[in-house]
């Protein structure tokens, strides 16, 4: 498998730089900034879509959401976040609409029901929120890996054994699926059905849970001695590969947001600043 | 077709013929496992399938209880397309024994794991039990019906996932890495199990990396290659020197009788009892002289 | 200092067992050779391996009775951290040795150093050395939940050599991986033992493995050892099959031979090497 070119290239990448796979510093607008601003600007985002009364928090909130997004790339893969709030969006429309306190302006009267202009104008503006609020956190999970997260977590001071409790569990997941799937197959060659009523269905939970959480807990003892063997419970601070650059605007920036944003909502609450 | 459990405890289904006709599958991301796979296997034939990981073996082998559906062409039993049977209705007449026990065994005690899938075919009370301990027996764990699965060690889990599929008396018994973990005794088992299978008739077909078990065990062997079957025919030809380059791309090794046998001219002598046979043979007749 | 690792009269019970799982064992393991483990599934091979890491009973509880060394060391005396430097340890199944934090197989292989707190450039260094020494460097930068049997054994070999131990404990690490992968392991293991002058403790079941790098062979049955050697002459031991161990190719292939009542002549069997 070696041969003298891969080796004289590995022995010039070798000179203690990072190759840039590991590096891995992405160059887009958007996904450039650091992990901890990205996370800002999601929090700032919710405060002002929910917090901010009136129509401008929210609206603000979705046009920013959507022109990062779109800077970042990331836009249409927003679609299913955004389609994942249809439920509780249909429902705070039908509730706000039918069942708003106090609302006399009625749209139109079918027997029981008065839908309300006031019920619809609220519910309009409450779907708004939750949609801000909805693709604001989807930007954020789009544009900033769980690793680079981790990464700056730690080198704060979240200590190696919280990022690898989460680091590992969400890498254990695709794992965990595939043994649900053989174990599936498996128990459908002994002739288990999975089709049917849902008894049978239930009673079929015994043959599908059990494997897969009995392998992974008999996994449990060999991965603890595994980790042991790679030294993981070495005292002192673990070496941190990767470092992610910042700057100080950036660092101005987010706490500048985020006392910004609180003020503002704050204010609007108070009822000190009416905004539209 | 024939409704599971319909025949009588004891006695095995009539063995149907199997026919992959042109069977090509790929995944959902779009790799392809399997590219035109043409295979037909006669009621009782014992095959070996072997190859790289990776050759598409055991998604070839998932076609026959209906895990997996050809993307195109067909898959055939007796002539009759599987297509539109059940993977639960299949288990009467296809039996897969997994590589892996641990992803099966849930049950708190060996009898009852060996139960679930004669279970499943309708068997109950007194069929059910001869089912269960015939099957325990077979593989020599007829003593530890009432141990916890887990209580036995690997080699014996795994012979007990082979005992909860032979419980099924299918007419088809489809075996994926029988040997891999098993010690001697393991070993000697499964090839015990795979002779009484041939003995009433059934058809066999084992994926197996051990060229030995597979040279010694099955009348033909079927070589796979990036989802193609390259060679196919009786152990004396796939290990036979004229099938050594087409082996060789596969990565796979002859077992070490074909080798030295080759050596030394001897034609092919894919097994230890056949090299010495031929040995035999050459020195009565003159030709190699042994001191 | 003794160099090597030695076990010496050990015997071990795991905890709440009742029966001890190893009796009285010894074996010694000098740098730059390799000995096979071979015997029955249950005959104590993986408590061995433990026992030789140091992580019985030091992580998983149990009683020892007798003496696990390294380098002159008791294994007991040092704690986990210090043992995965001096004695790397790898099992059967690469998957769940794998950290699945690592987004790229150069991150996987540096999870050992980093752990230790080692200085980034020395981790680089010591990450490029292992994958050049298992022969990997090319897939550095590939997902390792995606990788082939193979090559996952082989990246969780490297993770274990850039901790730098000097000896190698391996449980069966070619169990599941086709021929072409297990002549893969067999070979990177015995380069290894030559080029980093490592000592190799390997457990098989596949005896031609061992006939083909082992320098000694251990057998063990009910947790004792019952032949102990130089590999060929183990390895050609007509007790083999009764403790369970099927000899390899080229044994059985002489022993038919010689049943039929033909001579194996020198002839023969240079014929055969």
């Amino acid at each position: 498998m070696t041969n003298t070119t891969a080796m004289a290239e590995a022995s010039q990448a070798e000179s203690s730089v990072l190759p840039d796979f590991v590096r891995r510093i992405p160059v887009r607008p958007y996904l450039a900034l650091h992990p901890v601003t990205k996370a800002t600007l999601a929090m700032v985002g919710a405060i002002v879509a929910f917090g901010v009364r009136g129509w401008t928090g929210p609206a603000v909130v979705f046009v920013a959401v959507v022109v990062s997004g779109a800077v970042a790339g990331v836009l249409r893969r927003t679609l299913p976040f955004a389609l994942a709030t249809i439920p509780l969006v249909a429902s705070i429309l039908v509730v706000n609409t039918f069942l708003y306190p106090n609302a006399k302006d009625a749209i139109v009267t079918v027997g029981p029901l008065t839908p309300t202009w006031t019920g619809a104008t609220a519910a309009l503006q409450a779907t708004l929120r939750v949609v801000a609020f909805g693709l604001s956190a989807a930007v954020f999970a789009l544009t900033t890996p769980i690793d680079d997260l981790l990464v700056e977590l730690e080198r704060r001071g979240l200590g190696r054994r919280g990022a690898f409790v989460v680091g590992s569990a969400l890498g254990s997941v695709p794992r965990t699926v595939e043994r649900a799937r053989e174990v599936t197959d498996a128990q459908r060659a002994r002739g288990m059905d999975t089709e049917g009523g849902l008894p049978r269905r239930f009673r079929g939970l015994v043959p599908l849970v059990g494997p897969v959480v009995f392998g992974a807990l008999a996994e449990v003892e060999e991965r603890t001695m595994a980790l042991e063997a790679r030294g993981f419970t070495a005292p002192g601070r673990r070496t941190l590969l990767r470092k992610l650059p910042d700057s100080r605007p950036q660092r101005l920036a987010r706490w500048a947001l985020l006392v910004g944003s609180i003020c503002l909502v704050a204010v609007s609450l108070a009822g000190a600043v009416k905004l539209p | 077709m024939t409704a599971p459990g319909s025949t009588a405890p004891g006695s095995t289904a009539p063995v149907p013929s199997i026919e992959f006709e042109a069977v090509s599958f790929s995944y959902p991301d779009g790799t392809q496992a399997l590219g035109e796979v043409g295979l037909r296997i006669e009621p009782g034939e014992l095959v070996a399938i072997v190859g790289q990981n990776g050759s598409g073996k055991s998604t070839l082998v998932r076609h026959l209880n209906g895990l997996l559906r050809p993307t195109s062409g067909r898959v055939l039993l007796d002539g009759l397309d599987i297509r539109g049977i059940h993977v639960a209705g299949l288990a009467a007449r296809v039996g897969l024994a997994f590589q892996n026990p641990d992803r099966q065994l849930f049950a708190g005690r060996v009898a009852a794991e060996v139960a679930f899938g004669p279970r499943n075919l309708g068997l109950r009370g007194a069929a059910l039990d001869e089912r269960v301990s015939s099957a325990l027996e077979a593989v020599g764990l007829g003593s530890d019906a009432a141990a916890n699965p887990y209580d036995l060690g690997y080699s014996r889990r795994k012979l007990l996932a082979l005992a909860s599929v032979l419980a099924m008396r299918t007419p088809i018994l489809v075996l994926d890495e029988p040997t891999t973990g098993q010690d001697a005794r393991g070993v000697a088992r499964v090839r015990a199990v795979v002779a009484a299978a041939a003995g009433e008739g059934r058809t066999v077909i084992a994926i197996s990396h051990d060229m030995r078990f597979v040279a010694e065990c099955f009348e033909r062997v079927a070589v796979m290659r990036a989802g193609r079957v390259v060679l196919d025919g009786a152990p004396d030809v796939v290990f036979g020197e004229a099938s050594w380059p087409e082996l060789r791309r596969t990565y796979l090794e002859p077992p070490l009788a074909a080798i030295e046998g080759a050596r030394l001219g001897l034609g092919s002598t894919p097994t230890a009892s056949r090299f010495v046979a031929a040995l035999n043979d050459a020195t009565g007749r003159g030709r190699i002289s042994v001191g | 200092m003794t160099a090597g690792l030695v076990v010496e009269g050990a015997s071990y019970r795991y905890a709440g067992a009742a029966e001890r799982s190893l009796r009285n064992v010894s074996l010694e393991l000098a740098p730059g050779r390799v000995i096979g483990v071979a015997g029955a599934n249950e005959s104590g091979k993986s408590t061995l391996c433990l026992l030789a890491a140091g992580l019985a009973p030091a992580v998983i509880g149990g009683r020892l009775e007798g003496s696990v060394r390294i380098d002159g060391v008791e294994t007991t005396a040092i704690p986990p951290h210090g043992l995965a430097q001096q004695c790397g340890l790898l099992f059967q199944n690469a998957a769940t040795q794998l950290s699945n934090t690592a987004a790229t197989v150069f991150e996987e292989v540096a999870f050992g150093p980093c752990n230790l707190g080692l200085p980034v450039p020395e981790v680089i260094e010591r990450v490029w050395w292992a994958l050049r020494a298992v022969g990997v460097e090319e897939i550095a930068p590939r997902d390792p939940a995606r990788l082939s049997g193979g090559q996952g054994q082989l990246v969780a070999l490297a993770s274990v050599l850039a901790l730098r131990p000097r000896y190698l404990i391996l449980d069966e690490p070619t169990s599941e991986l086709d021929p072409a992968g297990t002549r893969l392991v067999a070979e990177t293991l015995a380069r290894i033992a030559r080029e980093t002058g490592a000592g190799i403790l390997l457990v098989e079941h596949k005896m031609d493995v061992l006939a083909r790098i082992a320098d000694e062979v251990v057998v063990l049955a009910e947790g004792s050892v019952t032949l102990s050697g130089p590999a060929a002459a183990v390895l050609a031991d007509p007790r083999l099959a009764e403790l369970g161990v099927e000899p390899p190719a080229g044994v059985r292939l002489e022993r038919a031979v010689r049943e039929a009542g033909l001579e194996w002549s020198t002839a023969l069997a240079e014929a055969i090497e």
